[in-house]
């Protein structure tokens, strides 16, 4: 868990962050996002020390990070960064084994650990242990930097625009692959980014912040339906909130059962999201899918207007 | 990964050859000088002697590599020393002035920076020592700031954010990041110093520019030969071990 | 926790203290007190005789010196710009003073009786000067202040040293060994001159020639390199030895060339080794600077339409320029060290002196020699630097 409290940090005469308050539950994503400059770096970069707060108080799981040593308290926490910062002059698994070998790991376990690390985010043993960073495409490098940031298995992950300078389609995977992996490891994340489509896919908690303070922060749910003021909207994309929205719920939880007319030609997914629903309306001419799980078996339908209506009973 | 691998593996027989070679020459040349008499004679028909024999040509040699060695060691540990202090937290104030004294220094010819050593520390072995000192700090100091200075900042702030204490970081990332540019700084620096060391024959040091600034008093052509031909070779075996540490890519 | 905290109020209210200037100042204050500033000799082979700041003026005058020091030191505790200009000021005051300060000790402390008494400088007053030189570059830093700027306030300093070698520090003796042998130094700086100009002149020829042949065939360019990397490693005074056989050969058995000068030693193998030591950073330069160019804009020049010579005249080296003035800049002030060393196989130039001063353990001598060489160099460095730079200048817009 990892809580601010009030927490300013001033250069000189400016408030880079201003007395921002900030609860990041055990097990909870939380993305910071905003346009440049308004603080959401410098608060991530607040919590592991490499920036010293000037004012308030930062807690991990109820320590004042001031209480360790700064070495002790990163080595507590995963950091990935948008250039990654693999060291070039070091192999691909020496890197991943970088904070097991600061803790002082046995040689044998920190082996293990970058295997086990490396499978978990699909990189080939054979063919990546020896190559060196530059041999990498970006989407490995940066697969290879997460993998880094979770080599000591620490509670809690930083992320700094860790997909900033990826291509939309490795983007877009590496999102989905970070969602599984944490489905499945439960991490604290505090996440930074300043796409908002990025933010919306990952968050569990949105934080919106401009100028140093934070404007709004909730469930992406609630943001998208309540904007605190335009800012936010704007930033949300105005007009294109109903379809943000409807990429966040998903066709299991609005589709009817099945009915006992006939069954519609289209099917979907029920973990598909709304907006893919709608979009398949749209392209094939259709009123009604039939919705299948994941045998593709038939376990519901859905209509446009039980799609556009049920979003008004919310 | 394999190009890397194999360059290494063949490097690993093969790559000290061209040095061994070198030292080899040297080496033989310096035992061998007596015998070449009679090559010597042609250049010199009328002298009485054509071998120089004020000293032996061996320890000429280890007297020239002394006092570079000692040179080259005391400004790597300084220059390098200085150059990390001032890109310290603590030090930094100080890194403009270092990085333009480093940069103007370079413009003093070494001669005269040997020239102005003998005023303040007198004749002999020493005020060489210092002068060599002095001058060889500089492109080391250069070399070396340029190198930390171009670790890529994103390197830096990753080994900070994982927890790497000042002197991890330093050791383990910046200074291998920037062996290449400060080996070739030293490189530059032996370089010069081997050159001025021999000037040092005319400031009482005796090394291998005796033979040639005799030969030059006494009009000796055979003498200068000498001891031009094994200072060619010593520069020639140093920078051929300088060429064989550093990567190709640098 | 604090400490971060503390840290911010400092930054905000009152700048930190320059250590530099403090560690430089502190520095020139124990070098002046603690060292000979002068020494005094009563004739030129007699080493001479050490005196400490105070034996000039007394406890009194050197209170009176050390003011300034302390008011610098105390400006540095807290710098703001306005702080730190007075502290330039002060440091300029200083630099400007030292001659005058120079004719002081020499009328204190030399006997008028002995005409071949000389004073110079001491350890002390080296340092102290080069501390102060220092203090100079590091101000002009903090101040962000341009390079002509910071040229022209040594200036002041300058007027102030020839005013008085001119007026007054006849018992200099740097002054005495300049005059004792005023003809023959004015003909060892113009040989120097001659020779450094000639080896550049020839090695930029040549080198821009090497270059371009160098761009038009690969397997030259590989060749080139290496023997110019070879010929770069060989030590200078290596170098000049084994040139003095074959020319004394030469010169000997050739007789146009013997006519033309040709010989063993004296300027010819000199000016041969120079041109062989100044051709690699040329040609590298040159090759650099013809071979970076953007080849966009290449690309666009033959686009619309001009010829291959065209594109080369109007394109190709004008967006060069700056990269090959600064081989030239290279080249020059390390022609101007390797000269001095020429000196030694009879090629003339300043380095007689030194190595003439070496031979008879006459200090003034080898300083006579030595100064203007270095001078020599930072002034080549620096005219060139600003040429680089005005080149630079005139691409931009």
């Amino acid at each position: 868990m990892i809580e601010l409290i009030g927490v300013s940090k001033r250069f000189g005469e400016t408030a880079a962050v201003d007395d921002i308050s900030l609860r990041v539950e055990r097990g909870e994503l939380c993305v910071l996002v905003g346009t440049s400059g308004c603080g959401k770096s410098t608060t991530l970069r607040m919590i592991n020390r490499l920036i010293e707060h000037s004012d308030g108080e930062i807690h991990i799981d109820g320590q004042q990070i001031r209480d360790f040593r700064e070495e002790t308290l990163r080595r507590r926490m995963g950091y990935a960064i948008q250039s990654t910062g693999l060291f070039p002059h070091w192999t691909v698994a020496r890197n991943i084994g970088l904070v097991p070998r600061l803790l002082k790991w046995p040689p044998a376990r920190i082996r293990e650990r970058v295997e086990e690390l490396m499978a978990m985010l699909g990189l080939s043993m054979d063919e990546f242990a020896g190559k060196y960073p530059r041999q990498l495409s970006g989407g490995q490098a940066q697969r290879v930097g997460v993998a880094r940031a979770l080599a000591a298995d620490p509670d809690i992950l930083l992320m700094d625009e860790p997909f900033g300078a990826l291509d939309p389609i490795t983007r877009e995977t590496l999102q989905q692959e970070l969602r599984e992996l944490q489905a499945r490891l439960q991490k604290t994340i505090v996440f930074v980014t300043h796409d908002m489509d990025e933010a919306l896919r990952l968050a569990d908690r949105l934080v919106v912040m401009d100028g140093g303070r934070i404007r709004q922060q909730g469930h992406p749910l609630e943001l998208l339906r309540e904007p605190a003021d335009a800012f936010v909207e704007s930033l949300l994309g105005g007009e294109d909130r109903g379809l943000k929205e409807a990429a966040l719920l998903t066709v299991g939880e609005r589709m009817m059962p099945l009915s006992p007319r006939l069954l519609p030609r289209e099917r979907i997914s029920r973990h598909a999201t709304l907006r893919e629903a709608l979009s398949m309306m749209l392209w094939r001419h259709a009123e009604r899918l039939a919705v299948v799980d994941d045998e593709d078996m038939p376990v519901g339908e859905l209509s446009l207007r039980q799609l556009v209506g049920a979003k008004h009973h919310e | 990964m394999s190009e890397a691998v194999s360059r290494r593996v063949s490097r690993g027989g093969t790559r000290w050859l061209v040095p061994l070679a070198w030292s080899l020459v040297l080496l033989s040349a310096c035992v061998g000088m007596p015998w070449l008499e009679g090559l010597f004679r042609l250049v010199e028909p009328d002298s009485r002697s054509v071998i120089y024999a004020r000293a032996d040509f061996l320890t000429l040699l280890g007297r020239h590599l002394l006092v570079v060695a000692v040179a080259a060691l005391a400004a790597v540990i300084i220059g390098v020393g200085a150059a990390v202090a001032v890109t310290r937290c603590a030090g930094r104030d100080f890194l403009p002035l270092v990085a333009q004294l480093a940069s103007i220094g370079q413009t003093f010819p070494p001669v005269a920076v040997l020239a102005l050593a003998v005023p303040v520390l007198g004749f002999g072995t020493l005020p060489i020592i210092v002068a060599l000192l002095l001058y060889g700090l500089l492109p080391i100091v250069r070399n070396t700031l340029a190198g930390l200075e171009g670790v890529d900042p994103g390197v830096r702030e990753a080994a900070r954010g994982m927890g790497m204490t000042g002197g991890q970081l330093l050791r383990q990332v910046e200074l291998p990041l920037a062996a290449p540019v400060i080996l070739a700084g030293i490189r530059t620096s032996v370089t010069i110093n081997i050159a001025t060391a021999a000037i040092g024959a005319t400031v009482g040091a005796s090394n291998l520019g005796d033979p040639i600034i005799s030969g030059i008093v006494n009009g000796n052509t055979a003498y200068v030969l000498q001891g031009a031909l094994l200072i060619g070779l010593l520069a020639l075996t140093v920078d051929s071990v300088f060429a064989r540490l550093q990567p190709a890519a640098a | 926790m604090s400490r971060g905290v503390n840290e911010e109020k400092g930054n905000r209210n009152v700048p930190r203290p320059n250590v530099v200037l403090l560690s430089l100042l502190m520095a020139t204050l124990v070098a002046w007190c603690g060292l000979d500033a002068v020494s005094v000799a009563p004739n030129r082979i007699v080493p001479g005789q050490g005196h400490a700041a105070w034996d000039v003026a007394g406890w009194s005058g050197l209170v009176i010196g050390l003011v300034p020091m302390l008011a610098v030191l105390a400006l540095a505790w807290r710098p703001d710009r306005q702080r730190l200009r007075w502290a330039l000021g002060l440091v300029v005051a200083m630099l400007a003073a030292l001659p005058a300060w120079l004719a002081l000790a020499a009328a204190q402390l030399v006997d008028a009786d002995l005409p071949q008494a000389r004073m110079g400088v001491g350890a002390g007053g080296w340092v102290g000067l080069f501390l102060l030189l220092l203090a100079l570059i590091e101000l002009r830093t903090r101040l962000s202040l341009s390079r002509p700027l910071g040229w022209s306030l040594l200036l002041v300093p300058l007027v102030s040293l020839v005013g008085w070698l001119t007026f007054g520090l006849e018992p200099l003796a740097l002054r005495q060994e300049f005059l004792a042998r005023r003809d023959g130094f004015i003909a060892a700086i113009a040989e120097h001159l001659l020779l450094v100009g000639a080896a550049v002149g020839i090695s930029l020829v040549l080198g821009v020639v090497l270059a371009l042949a160098m761009r038009r065939w690969a397997r030259c360019r590989t060749f080139g390199f290496a023997v110019l990397n070879f010929l770069q490693t060989i030590p200078s005074l290596a170098l000049f030895g084994l040139l003095l056989a074959p020319l004394a050969w030469l010169g000997a058995h050739v007789e146009w060339l013997a006519a033309l000068g040709v010989s063993g030693i004296g300027a010819a193998p000199a000016l041969l080794a120079l041109v062989g030591y100044s051709l690699l950073p040329m040609v590298r330069n040159t090759f650099v600077a013809l071979d970076e160019v953007d080849p966009g804009v290449i690309d666009a020049a033959r686009g619309m339409g001009m010829s291959r010579g065209q594109v080369f005249r109007q394109v190709r080296l004008p967006l060069a320029a700056p990269v090959i003035l600064e081989g030239v800049r290279i080249t020059t002030v390390q022609a101007i060290g390797l000269t001095a060393v020429a000196a030694l196989i009879g090629a003339g130039g300043l380095g007689t002196f030194i190595f003439q001063g070496l031979g008879q353990a006459a200090m003034d001598m080898v300083l006579l020699g030595a100064l203007p060489i270095l001078v020599m160099a930072l002034i080549a460095d620096a005219l060139l630097g600003a040429l680089t730079e005005l080149t630079r200048q005139g691409e931009a817009t």
